[in-house]
């Protein structure tokens, strides 16, 4: 056996090395299968989720308007929750389906929910799966509609928080919002205005940098 | 450090047009050292009489895929960011029909007359003024046949996909159809020889 092994031309050899490989991937399986992932338990305790990493409303509110598509906005709630209403420029992306989907790991992922804690959980998936720029909006869709769509102020506001608001109104009326005056009292009694995805921006679903590929 | 290194940014467009300078210098060295810089050898494929460029090409793709396979298992790549271009299944076939029946003609794929005018050889300019003026007529029919061009777009498709089979099991189908058909290709060459020989 072992002579006749070394008394085989060299490309034979090589075919032997191919056949032994191709026989071994047999039960290896599936590269792309990405349901287990080796979390490196330490590493991600230290790291937890740095304040680097949650970009609150006002920021993205910012990024929205300066048309950035540098990040990628991703929606962890469900579809009925998505069709009612998203942030603009989100794509959905439940939770449970968030490996499944098309994010790169390359991109920088900016995921929100009803509030941090489902968000920090879709952080948590990503980042156990070797994404590296995961980010997370602070207070989601709730900080969206009470900051950004409805901020509030109250009537005997000091003058810079008056000049702070008025800042605020035109940022709230470019998605669609409508900024409460003086109503701290009363705000039970007044109907939240319905949010309706504002018409006039652009839907930008394309994500991140456009790398260019193919040949 | 996972590969594939730009889309894990780990240089920019610029850097990436360099390696791919490096890579295709290093490509067509292959290339030419393989014997795929003459015509004679890349048309005697079709004849059935030199199997050179089968062998050449079944050994770069299995290569190819054992490696990335294995890389993407031990998690150096990451299998999901490789590009992959959509299938357009009838579109695809009638172009493969076109650029088989040129490589036959004139001897050459686009890539091979490159490496052949390289070293000088004068049909192979011949065929690369032939590539650009069919790319000319191309770009002015494109509006014609713009609607069969992206006819019949089946996605991205790969072959675990299309058959249903697991990816090592495709690997060693594969591998095993790279070996009878090297097997094959020899024998075909003896029997070739000895015909020549009669003659």
């Amino acid at each position: 056996m072992k002579n006749y092994i070394i008394n085989l031309s060299g490309s034979k050899k090589l075919a032997m090395v191919g056949l032994i490989l191709g026989l071994v991937a047999v039960l290896l399986g599936n590269p792309y299968d990405n349901t287990f992932a080796k979390v490196n338990v330490k590493a991600l305790s230290v790291e937890s989720i740095r304040d680097s990493e949650i970009i609150n409303v006002k920021e993205l509110a910012g990024w929205i308007i300066e048309g950035r598509v540098d990040y990628r906005l991703v929606d962890l709630r469900d579809e009925e929750a998505y069709k009612e209403y998203f942030i603009p420029t989100a794509v959905n992306i439940p939770t449970s389906k968030l490996l499944e989907s098309n994010l790169m790991r390359n991109q920088k992922i900016l995921l929100y929910c009803e509030d941090n804690i489902k968000a920090a959980q879709g952080w948590f998936i990503l980042k156990a799966n070797n994404y590296k720029g995961v980010y997370i909006l602070n207070g989601g869709v709730d900080s969206w509609k009470d900051e950004i769509l409805f901020p509030n102020i109250s009537a005997n506001a000091s003058p810079e928080e008056k000049a702070e608001f008025d800042k605020m109104v035109e940022v709230s009326e470019f998605f669609g919002g409508s900024p409460q005056v003086g109503e701290t009292e009363g705000e039970k009694e007044i109907k939240m205005p319905k949010i309706e995805m504002p018409a006039a921006i652009p839907m930008n679903t394309g994500g991140g940098k456009p790398k260019r590929e193919g040949c | 450090m996972n590969a594939p290194f730009y889309k894990f940014d780990l240089f920019g467009f610029d850097v990436s047009l360099i390696i791919a300078f490096v890579i295709g210098i290093g490509f067509g060295f292959a290339l030419e050292r393989g014997g795929f810089g003459s015509a004679r050898i890349l048309a005697a494929q079709f004849y059935f009489t030199n199997m050179r460029v089968l062998k050449v090409m079944f050994t770069a793709i299995v290569t190819a895929m054992i490696g990335v396979f294995y890389l993407s298992y031990i998690g150096y790549l990451d299998l999901s960011l490789i590009f992959i271009s959509d299938t357009y299944i009838i579109p695809q076939v009638v172009g493969g029909l076109i650029l088989g029946m040129g490589f036959i003609i004139g001897g050459y794929c686009p890539g091979t007359s490159f490496v052949a005018f390289s070293t000088g050889k004068k049909d192979a300019i011949v065929f690369i003024l032939g590539v650009t003026f069919g790319i000319f007529i191309f770009a002015e029919l494109f509006p014609f046949i713009e609607d069969f061009y992206y006819s019949t777009n089946m996605g991205r498709v790969t072959l675990p996909d299309f058959f249903g089979l697991s990816y090592g099991m495709v690997v060693f189908l594969v591998v095993l159809m790279a070996l009878g058909a090297f097997a094959a290709a020899e024998w075909g060459e003896r029997v070739m020889a000895k015909k020549g020989e009669s003659k």
